[in-house]
């Protein structure tokens, strides 16, 4: 397996602020890679230390083998499409479609114009004048066609309505089957995208703290329900992520279960049922449910 | 695991600082249309003034009126223009273009191509406009816009002046906008601080050491030609400045 990055002991302090923290990890190429984590985890720091746009104040970096830094021959490979991108002063949504082919060689004008057209952008239109949905396509649409080897997105769909982040799902993975590439896609729509996602990074306190595969982070914890008594005589000995009662029923989250596990929880007569990539993510980063869902 | 090649074939430095130039030019109503179309306004009005003046006026104060004219330059009006545009691009297409994945070098070395084609363009434009000018009499109406009194009428002479002037206001654009892309609202405010401290103590010495002679004798010495050219000084520093700033800088929000 090759890696299209790999980070080494990275670091990026701002001041006192460590944003992100001696973090080690890689992703493999051709691989859809989710970045997941609260806001101000580091995230935006880190794709953007990827990307050369920012510099570490320690630790490596490699792209495609090379340091990104002012690399030109690295970056052509890369696109990086943030949520804030910023862009020129009266610039239309035409400027962009014909500007973006000059710097991405993969570029393909047919699946933009597709793109444009199921998205529904008006070419004319200032870019200061697009909804929060519009803009949000705007950059998913270079992301898509740019075929960038490394696509990098950040929060690609701020106020994109549910049909069309579908649409953007649809296509990611269509394309993606074309024209294998490595694609880094960090989100607040955990469950939305996990289905999508081959392997997973957790970045919390600017600290990497799950780098594992989509596979076995679905298996690594099962949610056991059942009465108070039955879920605390299986949960003792037993790595709890997680603790609910109510009234004398109870549910627990624990960590991966053997067969033999599963057999002893059906005897005991307590149900097993799955943990959702996003309910898993946050019992391992202690956040609350309504934080993840209402920080987007 | 094992380290990979370049998924793409590398582009030539040449082909990459062309493509920023390229950029900055995609959108032609903000550097093109609109400057021509205000100073097409400008000229509408200069010529009516003109026309009203020429059917009212005796001989004696047409002559007066005209040399009024004489300082009268259009050509300052591209100028603040222009270092407007150069603030924009640091300060909206620099992040921009990172999200391009242009590396910095190449956007500021495209970024001073494109700005040189610019003093190029509308050096001559502004030099072939006073040709015209001059040529017309003030476009049969004695008025001034293009051919003001204090350039030389050798039209070499005119072009280098305009050119070298364009070359500062976009050096000093550049300049002063990626102190702000580098260090944000704080460095404006050091930066504007300094600079009024510095030209503070540049006249502080001249009063005090009762050289504001000397500094005048130097002024008319070097001509209007010769001032022009001394400031190809502080162009060439703040293009130097501009570099080493925005190597470090970050696109932030």
């Amino acid at each position: 397996m090759t890696a299209a990055i790999e980070a080494t002991g990275v670091t990026r302090r701002f001041g006192s602020l460590r944003a992100v923290d001696d973090v080690t990890f890689s992703i493999e190429e051709g691989a859809i890679c989710g970045l997941l984590g609260r806001n101000g985890a580091g995230k935006t720091t880190l794709m953007q230390l990827l990307t050369g746009q920012d510099f570490v104040s320690a630790g490596s970096i490699s792209v495609f083998g090379q340091s990104p830094v002012e690399n030109a021959s690295v970056l052509q490979n890369v696109c990086f499409i943030k949520e804030s991108q910023k862009y020129p002063e009266d610039f239309k949504v035409k400027h962009v479609l014909k500007s973006a082919p000059w710097f991405f060689q993969n570029w393909d004008a047919d699946f933009a114009d597709q793109l444009v057209e199921e998205f529904r952008l008006p070419q004319g239109r200032k870019i200061k004048k697009l909804s929060r949905g519009q803009l949000s396509s705007v950059g998913v649409i270079v992301g898509l066609a740019s075929r960038a080897p490394l696509t990098i997105f950040d929060e690609p769909y701020l106020g994109l309505d549910a049909v069309a982040r579908q649409l953007f799902y649809d296509r990611l993975l269509a394309d993606y089957a074309l024209h294998p590439r490595t694609v880094v896609l960090s989100t607040h729509l955990i469950d939305e995208v996990s289905n999508l996602l081959e392997h997973v990074l957790v970045i919390d306190n600017g600290r990497i703290i799950i780098d594992d595969s989509a596979d076995n982070l679905r298996g690594s914890a099962t949610a056991v329900v059942g009465t108070k008594a039955a879920v605390d005589e299986f949960a003792r000995n037993r790595q709890v992520l997680h603790r609910d009662n109510i009234g004398g029923i109870s549910s627990a989250t624990i960590g991966t279960l053997s067969d033999d596990d599963r057999k002893a929880a059906a005897a005991a007569g307590l149900e097993l049922s799955a943990v959702s990539l996003q309910q898993l993510i946050i019992r391992k980063t202690g956040t609350t449910e309504k934080e993840i869902e209402f920080s987007a | 695991m094992t380290t990979t090649t370049l998924p793409t074939p590398a582009r030539s430095a040449l082909a990459r600082i062309l493509t920023v130039a390229r950029l900055h030019f995609v959108n032609k109503g903000q550097i093109i249309v609109v400057p021509w179309l205000i100073m097409s306004f400008i000229f509408a009005v200069t010529l009516i003034i003109g026309w009203i003046l020429r059917s009212s006026l005796s001989a004696a104060d047409l002559a007066e009126a005209g040399s009024g004219m004489q300082y009268s330059g259009a050509i300052g009006y591209f100028l603040v223009y222009m270092l407007v545009i150069a603030v924009m691009a640091i300060s909206q297409t620099f992040p921009f273009a990172q999200s391009y994945s242009a590396t910095r070098r190449d956007f500021y070395l495209g970024t001073i191509v494109a700005f040189t084609t610019l003093s190029l363009a509308y050096s001559t434009a502004v030099t072939v406009l006073g040709w015209l000018e001059d040529l017309t009499n003030g476009w049969g109406l004695g008025v001034v816009l293009f051919s003001p009194g204090y350039l030389s009428s050798n039209l070499l002479e005119r072009f280098y002046v305009a050119f070298v002037l364009f070359l500062f206001f976009f050096m000093m654009g550049i300049a002063v906008a990626s102190v702000y892309v580098r260090w944000r609202v704080n460095g404006m405010l050091i930066f504007f601080a300094s600079l009024a401290v510095v030209i503070l103590g540049l006249v502080a010495l001249a009063t005090v050491t009762g050289s504001w002679g000397a500094v005048g004798a130097w002024f008319v010495a070097m001509g209007f030609l010769g001032v022009v050219s001394w400031t190809l000084v502080p162009t060439v520093l703040a293009a130097i400045v501009g570099y080493l700033l925005l190597r470090g800088a970050t696109p932030r929000n």
